[in-house]
């Protein structure tokens, strides 16, 4: 893994945290992590691999609640790679991701 | 889940079978009708306390102060139940109207509005303006009917104002209560905490119908210890301790 890959892999995964907390506290982002490895065997280290499964997982979860806390993590993702976040129409938690490695 | 799904709808169609057939055990309905609300109120609390202990390790955080506020509400109902009990097993009197049972009901409806309210704000930006509006049309229609409703059989009571206030606070602020309810189900419907939102709208709804028949029945004097509109509000509970243990076990 390069160091471009590493260091965007753990500035999601400190994202993840961070947006969760902030939307669910800290008990609340802990059950969301519990539920996703119940429901997806999905645990907090492979969402840099699954984002779309992570995605789906909150989605199943929340409803369309989802997006406020999928939007709460790219906005800390772009404040920690220091790029501006500029809401886009239409746009999901995994064309962001996209949008992040295509810039990279 | 599922037991607990089949518990809940196992009580709820027991205590529907118990009061149709109250006619063979009258003296103890009456006796029923007083003790049973604090226990199932006791076990709605118990149910937001679980769900808090759960979500609510850290008061500065706003998910926290949401399972605060819905066992606080809880809590306030439990002891207005057991102060109506009190009165009416303990001490043997008739319960005044409006009564100190009332002033725990009624501030009930603070914490459990700043629950839905803070949890429903939350997830407010996905909300949009059409969502709110039509939840908005439902609530206001839905006052409009309960104040008709209610407007003449209260006034022609010619009660005191203090009672009038207490007739139409407890629909209205169940509407109020509905109001946010309906947001978050509109929310959340389309996930697993759907669930749990869909159960705390049904529970607010029985206590609608509840405190209208209740208001009514007390107005017109026809309401007495055991009158089966008893069964929405202990349905409520129910719906409002499903609710809960159904949240922790969604998310």
């Amino acid at each position: 893994m390069s160091r471009v890959e590493n260091r965007l892999r753990q500035a999601l995964l400190e994202a993840v945290d961070t947006g969760l907390q902030q939307i669910l506290g800290d008990s609340g982002r802990k059950a969301t992590f519990f539920h996703l490895q119940r429901m997806y065997s999905l645990t907090r280290e492979d969402i840099p691999n699954n984002p779309a499964v992570f995605a789906s997982g909150l989605e199943k979860i929340f409803g369309v609640g989802a997006s406020v806390i999928e939007e709460s993590i790219v906005k800390n993702l772009y404040s920690k790679l220091g790029i501006n976040y500029e809401k886009k129409k239409g746009a999901r938690f995994v064309d962001y991701l996209q949008d992040i490695i295509g810039r990279k | 889940m599922q037991a607990m799904y089949k518990i809940s709808l196992g009580l709820a169609s027991g205590l529907a079978l118990f009061y149709a057939f109250q006619g063979f055990y009258p003296d103890f309905m009456s006796f029923f009708s007083n003790a049973f609300p604090p226990f199932i109120a006791g076990a709605a609390v118990v149910s937001s306390s679980f769900a808090l202990q759960k979500y609510g390790r850290n008061l500065r955080e706003r998910f926290s102060l949401v399972w605060l506020s819905f066992t606080l509400g809880m809590a306030l109902w439990f002891l207005g139940e057991v102060c109506w009990a009190v009165y009416t097993l303990l001490l043997g009197v008739e319960i005044p109207y409006p009564s100190i049972a009332d002033v725990f009901w009624l501030s009930g409806y603070v914490p459990m509005f700043i629950a839905l309210f803070l949890y429903v704000k939350t997830f407010g930006s996905v909300l949009s303006r059409r969502m709110v509006g039509t939840a908005m049309v439902i609530v206001f229609v839905l006052s409009v009917l309960v104040s008709a409703t209610l407007i003449t059989p209260i006034v022609g009571a010619e009660e005191d104002l203090v009672t009038m206030f207490a007739d139409f606070a407890y629909p209205l602020l169940d509407l109020a209560l509905l109001s946010a309810a309906i947001l978050g189900l509109a929310v959340f419907s389309k996930g697993s905490l759907g669930k749990s939102w869909l159960l705390i709208n049904a529970g607010i709804m029985s206590d609608v119908v509840a405190d209208i028949l209740f208001s009514y029945t007390t107005a017109q004097e026809t309401y007495y210890n055991g009158h089966p509109l008893e069964l929405l509000f202990h349905w409520g509970y129910i719906l409002f301790l499903l609710a809960f243990y159904v949240h922790t076990k969604e998310l």
